[in-house]
């Protein structure tokens, strides 16, 4: 095993040399900078999120590195027991910042797990760019029909500058859109909504609510129930929501919380009509709880869907060559892509301000955030000072029968309905609609 | 403890009218209960009757469960909380075995069938055996200790079913094939009020099992023994009764209701997860508490009355107030007649 090792450091070494005589950039004739990331990889999402980093990683070492030094990236697991911890994701952050040479992050890939980290990294000044958090109060406060937030943006910082960017939009456009769709392209008037009683759930619930009057349609019932007391039997909500008179289901809710044994129990009552939510649903475990009743399942996601940006085809092309496995591009693929170019931008940046040196975290920290008119994969955008992206695209899904991970844009159910998909629909551009 | 006790007697015996407190708030919260149900019946026939259709179905479900968790009472005095577990627990075995069958759950075809009659057998006699041995390892040793000795190893015993089907799923759902005959064809609105095949399936099939079991318990040389032991278990003894035996059969039985419950609820809505025997368990037991515990015909009925508590509580007070309403039952039942409907019937000492 050494001995194996040993001879794997010579291969690279040697590669590295050639590398060195042959491309004019020099890759690696300055040292190394590294990053990392901190994602859930042992989920199909995670690991598909990592790979986007790994792609910028290799195409920027490929290319020359940034102004002469080589990237080496680390993909930290942040799996505990199957699933996100927010626990292993602090350690994961201790083991970034107790090694100086690394710069900055990309990640988490939960909501709550950038909860705990930011607190760790922003005393030090450690950049770090989610692909896909979408909980609105990491960055900003929640307004009105929304909850308040529960933790607040600047405690997390605790005086410290900011040091967390996203390149996904937040929760609080999501019910909105799926209102705005409802009511203007499913020509729906009356829906009923469900929702899980978690923080979440009674956020973007409302938030779809607020919007959906304000088009001037009904709501003609709001539920709740919670996981523990429900058990499996929701026929008699749903079975008061068509006596109420509703033409369709909105949910609040994530699947953990069983939000989609609704959509299968509708079948059971004979009522067919859109069942839609937000990214809570938009999930292999939404499609598998639904069975026998998935076509129909609307989603959306807080960001724009990479195979949809008409700039994006090459990248995606690219990276389907260097990644040729059936789950390995993924919904965040293309934003972790993206964070990562924007983290080596940064980079390249503060190296400039060092003189040439390597940078310090404070340097590359103060470049991000002076970020202006990013090219990205998934388009051209800002960050405002909150870390928020001046893009605030909503995607929005359904599931459709007869596709496979391969042919569909989004993820396919795993048990009964491997061929139920979710297939991009269209998507909402805030930042339009609001200007 | 003495004086909390007599306090609650006496409460219990206050007169109102030539009938005691407690009958009267019985018969008051009852009675209102009826009314209420009786108003929207009238006024709103279709919900009325259609929530009635989900509630008897799910009742017939936390019938089969509760017998389970009377018996058990009956015999020995022990809540076994790992009951609901074990019926869980058989869904879990039943979506693993159909998997070895080609089954369709799109359309009724002969396979399934079989699969179900092979399935459904052996799942039971799985369950009984585990059944069995939780049992002779957790309570047997335990029979002559203080009685919160056992009840903490039930306890124990339910955490490491649950355990078990944690480590062999994970959290998420467990999938069972939608084989009963569904779809149009096998559904039908009657009077505004949808009713489908699988409705009458699970109905049918508790009555069918409930009836088995009385005749067993009523008819069969076993049986008697259960019931003398349930009696008295020390003059069953002198009698010749073995009474390992028959606790042992107690909780093979019990368990074999179980399993044909869990697998009635798995094939019925199809999907579950390891974590539904807990609040269905707890539900079971008030139905059995609620019908008398000890009593089998009680707990059938307590079964079948929580389930339409259930489901006239999802639709009428609002899901989330569920659980209020069935532990408030349990919290009444316990307060105002603690035997129950029928009369509870435990061990004499």
């Amino acid at each position: 095993m050494v001995r194996a090792r040993g001879l794997l450091v010579l291969t690279v070494a040697a590669l590295v040399a050639f590398a060195c005589g042959s491309s004019s950039g020099a890759a690696g004739s300055k040292g190394t900078i590294k990053i990392g990331s901190d994602l859930p990889v042992c989920t199909v999402g995670g690991q598909s999120t990592a790979n986007g980093v790994q792609f910028a990683v290799n195409q920027k070492n490929a290319a020359g590195g940034v102004n002469g030094y080589t990237i080496a990236y680390t993909s930290f697991d942040d799996c505990s027991q199957g699933s996100y911890s927010a626990d292993v994701g602090v350690e994961n952050v201790q083991k970034m910042l107790g090694d100086s040479k690394f710069l900055g992050m990309i990640g988490p890939y939960n909501s709550a797990v950038a909860k705990a980290e930011i607190p760790i990294s922003s005393p030090q000044h450690f950049t770090m760019i989610s692909p896909s958090n979408t909980n609105p109060c990491l960055t900003k406060e929640q307004l009105p029909p929304l909850p308040p937030c529960s933790y607040h943006a600047a405690d997390l910082r605790n005086g410290n500058a900011n040091n967390y960017w996203r390149v996904v939009t937040t929760d609080d456009y999501q019910g909105p859109a799926m209102a705005d769709y409802y009511y203007k392209t499913l020509n729906i008037t009356d829906v009923a909504i469900l929702d899980d009683s978690t923080v979440f759930g009674v956020g973007i619930a409302g938030s779809f609510e607020a919007e959906f009057k304000k088009l001037g349609g009904t709501v003609a019932k709001h539920s709740e129930y919670k996981k523990d007391q429900q058990g499996s039997d929701f026929r008699s909500i749903l079975n008061a929501f068509r006596t109420a008179g509703a033409k369709a289901v909105y949910v609040g809710g994530t699947d953990d919380q069983n939000i989609c044994i609704p959509r299968k129990q509708m079948k059971d009552l004979g009522w067919d009509v859109p069942f839609g939510g937000g990214d809570g649903i938009e999930t292999t475990n939404c499609i598998d709880q639904a069975t026998g009743n998935e076509p129909g399942i609307y989603a959306t996601s807080a960001g724009a869907d990479a195979t949809q940006v008409p700039g994006a085809a090459s990248t995606i092309a690219a990276f389907r060559t260097a990644f040729p496995g059936a789950n390995d591009f993924g919904g965040y693929t293309m934003q972790a892509y993206d964070a990562a170019n924007a983290l080596m931008a940064a980079i390249g940046r503060a190296i400039n301000d060092a003189n040439g040196g390597t940078p310090s975290r404070e340097q590359v920290r103060a470049e991000m955030a002076k970020t202006k008119g990013f090219v990205g994969v998934v388009g051209t955008y800002d960050f405002d000072a909150n870390g928020d992206t001046s893009l605030k695209i909503v995607s929005i899904y359904v599931v459709q029968p007869g596709l496979t991970p391969a042919t569909s844009t989004g993820v396919c159910g795993s048990k009964t309905a491997k061929d139920a998909c979710f297939v991009w629909k269209t998507q909402f551009d805030f930042a339009k609609l609001s200007s | 403890m003495a004086s909390s006790v007599s306090a609650l007697n006496r409460f219990r015996s206050l007169q109102l009218g030539g009938i005691t407190l407690a009958d009267f708030g019985f018969f008051f919260l009852t009675g209102l209960a009826i009314l209420y149900l009786g108003v929207q019946a009238v006024f709103d026939p279709k919900t009325f009757f259609q929530t009635l259709d989900f509630g008897v179905a799910d009742g017939a479900i936390y019938a089969l469960v509760a017998l389970g968790y009377t018996m058990v009472y009956g015999i020995i005095e022990l809540i076994n909380f790992a009951h609901g577990d074990i019926f869980t627990l058989s869904a879990f075995i039943g979506s693993a075995l159909l998997g070895f069958f080609a089954v369709n759950g799109n359309s009724f075809t002969l396979t399934n069938l079989i699969a179900l009659a092979v399935v459904i057998p052996v799942v039971m006699l799985i369950i009984g055996g585990i059944n069995v041995t939780i049992e002779r390892i957790a309570y047997r040793p335990l029979r002559n200790a203080p009685r919160l000795a056992p009840l903490i190893t039930a306890i124990g015993m339910s955490f490491i079913v649950e355990g078990v089907m944690f480590l062999w799923h994970g959290a998420a759902i467990v999938s069972v094939p939608d084989l009963l005959p569904h779809g149009p064809g096998f559904q039908t609105y009657i009077g505004g009020v949808f009713f489908t095949f699988k409705d009458v399936f699970v109905v049918v099939s508790a009555v069918i099992l409930v009836s088995l079991l009385a005749i067993f318990i009523n008819r069969s040389k076993l049986g008697k023994a259960m019931r003398a032991t349930a009696q008295d278990r020390d003059a069953a003894q002198l009698m010749g009764i073995d009474i390992n035996r028959t606790i042992s059969a107690t909780f093979f039985i019990g368990a074999l209701l179980a399993a044909a419950g869990g697998m009635i609820y798995g094939l019925y809505f199809t999907s579950l997860d390891y974590h539904l025997g807990f609040r269905a368990g707890l539900i079971a037991f008030t139905a059995a508490v609620f019908g008398g515990i000890g009593n089998i015909p009680g707990a059938a009925l307590g079964g079948l009355l929580i389930g339409l508590v259930q489901a006239f509580s999802d639709n009428y007070v609002g899901s989330k107030w569920t659980e209020v309403v069935i532990f408030g039952i349990l919290i009444g039942v316990l307060v105002f007649r603690p035997t129950g409907l029928l009369g509870m019937r435990v061990p004499e000492k």
